[in-house]
């Protein structure tokens, strides 16, 4: 197992104010299996014991599960493997390289200190829309309620979404087109999402409008940075449930 | 009376007498739309509210770009058809070539049609600049900069969609002026290979074409993800057609300068 030393560029800012820069850290003998997050651990130890601000960073789980961590690597949010930041091992580096950390930007993701960002914005667009408000009980007995196998995996590929952000930060136009349709389509697909689909769907591309994210332009950036391979179809989807919903309300199909 | 009653008085009215036709018709349709004011009033509410809330969505707009790119998508490949009529022919042994024939042909259309086109065409470039350009400055107000920029897998094209857009916008410009504003259809062969005889004017021609190339490239499959009609089965597909169609095209427009700079139309 041979250690590393590595070069970091991290993103320094010591609230949403102050002026953020760019500052150059040596980060040495790190074992090559440890985690980036675990590798930020050493740094800031190091950075404690000589009496500075240890570097600011979002975290909870550490097993790939929360969508917690966040960190732009080198200008791809978690790193572009196909997993979350915390999942990412400093194999996937080379002694000596030189990696660039910065957080997740995006103009409704307002930056708190350093590498971390509030991403409320997100449970805004789940709060205007992504639930159902019948009371589905517990889980039901295994083939209760028919759903098609097709259907169902589809539903379950979306739901595998955290909710990290990774889509918005990758995204060149800082869209959370990835993050709402993966979560409208998770309900929509699904028996119990069926009645309230269409006011769902207003409901929540409303709110992500308003909350200042972009426009998709079809880059697909955010499926190839998503940790949990939500794909593109999801927004394929919502384009299409977007359009039925708008006509079901100009019609006045729902009130 | 009540509104309903007139109308069918009206009705009966102008169906005994052909002469009260007019009028009768004219009153009907007063007591009908008086009738049904308030029901006409809301729905009409309803659609335009909604109408309203479409065309200044994220989505909405985005579909009415992909819904105008996809027509003038269709443009092109009438306009490519259109111009393949110069190969025909044989100029150099006074046998005149097709194209004077086809842009005679199209000039002696009705001039309320040729405008109808040339006003829609206009109307649909219009309104997929406009909404292009509104969304483009939402994209770069919606963004903060990265010191280190990473991209794994956003094409060129997409990234420079604005760019060739303009591009191609003022290409369009500088070909109204030059074929269609100063052009003279009884004479419109001798015209382009006059013009496409300056190897600067035909360089112009073959980089602004180059640009609709890589704006058709993405646009074409963007087309179809917009709508909603694209999986991840058909995707790579719906990538195939773009770049093909593109090519096809593309290389068709480029062939009329190459052809004149070689030699081969004179």
């Amino acid at each position: 197992m041979a250690n590393l030393n590595l070069t970091l560029k991290v993103w320094r800012q010591e609230n949403a104010q102050a002026q953020g820069r760019i500052e150059t850290y040596k980060a040495k003998n790190i074992p090559d299996e440890a985690s980036f997050l675990e590798m930020l651990d050493i740094v800031n130890e190091e950075l404690v014991h000589e009496g500075k601000e240890p570097i600011v960073f979002d975290h909870d789980c550490r097993e790939g599960i929360c969508g917690m961590c966040s960190l732009t690597i080198n200008g791809v949010p978690h790193g572009g493997k196909k997993v979350t930041t915390c999942q990412l091992h400093m194999r996937q580096f080379k002694d000596g390289d030189t990696i660039w950390i910065e957080p997740f930007r995006a103009q409704a993701f307002p930056l708190l200190r350093d590498l971390m960002v509030d991403r409320t914005a997100l449970d805004n667009i789940i709060a205007a829309g992504g639930f159902v408000d019948i009371r589905t009980g517990s889980a039901p007995n295994a083939n209760n309620m028919p759903v098609r196998k097709k259907t169902a995996d589809a539903a379950f590929d979306a739901a595998a979404c955290v909710g990290c952000g990774a889509c918005v930060a990758s995204c060149k136009n800082s869209s959370a087109m990835l993050f709402t349709s993966a979560k409208a389509a998770h309900l929509n697909l699904l028996p119990q999402g069926q009645p309230e689909k269409n006011k769902r769907v207003l409901a929540m591309v409303r709110q992500m409008d308003a909350l200042g994210f972009g426009n998709c332009t079809n880059q697909y950036e955010c499926e190839a940075a998503c940790p949990k391979g939500i794909s593109v179809d999801n927004i394929a989807k919502l384009n299409r449930d977007y359009m039925i919903a708008c006509a079901a309300e100009a019609v006045g199909v729902f009130a | 009376m009540r509104p309903l009653q007139s109308c069918w008085l009206c009705l009966l009215f102008c169906c005994c007498s052909r002469k009260n036709l007019v009028f009768g018709a004219c009153f009907f349709g007063v007591f009908a739309v008086e009738y049904f004011r308030k029901d006409v009033i809301a729905i009409m509410n309803d659609i335009i509210t909604t109408a309203c809330k479409f065309v200044t969505s994220s989505i909405g707009r985005k579909i009415l770009v992909a819904l105008t790119g996809a027509c003038l998508l269709l443009f092109l490949v009438g306009h490519l058809a259109g111009n393949m009529t110069i190969y025909g022919g044989d100029p150099g042994n006074g046998v005149p070539s097709w194209i004077d024939a086809y842009a005679t042909g199209l000039h002696t259309m009705p001039a309320w049609l040729l405008w109808a086109i040339r006003l829609g065409l206009a109307a649909i470039l219009l309104i997929h600049v406009v909404l292009t350009l509104a969304l483009k400055i939402e994209n770069v107000n919606a963004r903060t900069q990265y010191q280190k920029e990473g991209t794994l897998k956003a094409t060129l094209s997409s990234r420079t969609m604005v760019l060739t857009g303009i591009m191609i916008f003022c290409f369009l410009v500088f070909h109204l002026w030059q074929l269609t504003v100063n052009g003279d259809p009884a004479n419109c062969y001798q015209h382009i290979v006059d013009a496409f005889t300056s190897p600067i004017c035909s360089g112009f021609y073959i980089l602004a074409i180059c640009c609709l190339f890589m704006h058709v490239r993405h646009g074409l499959q963007s087309v179809f993800q917009t709508l909603g009609l694209s999986t991840r089965k058909v995707r790579p597909l719906y990538n195939i057609i773009a770049v093909l169609f593109g090519l096809v095209v593309c290389g068709a427009f480029i062939s009329i300068p190459v052809a004149v700079l070689c030699g081969i139309l004179k």
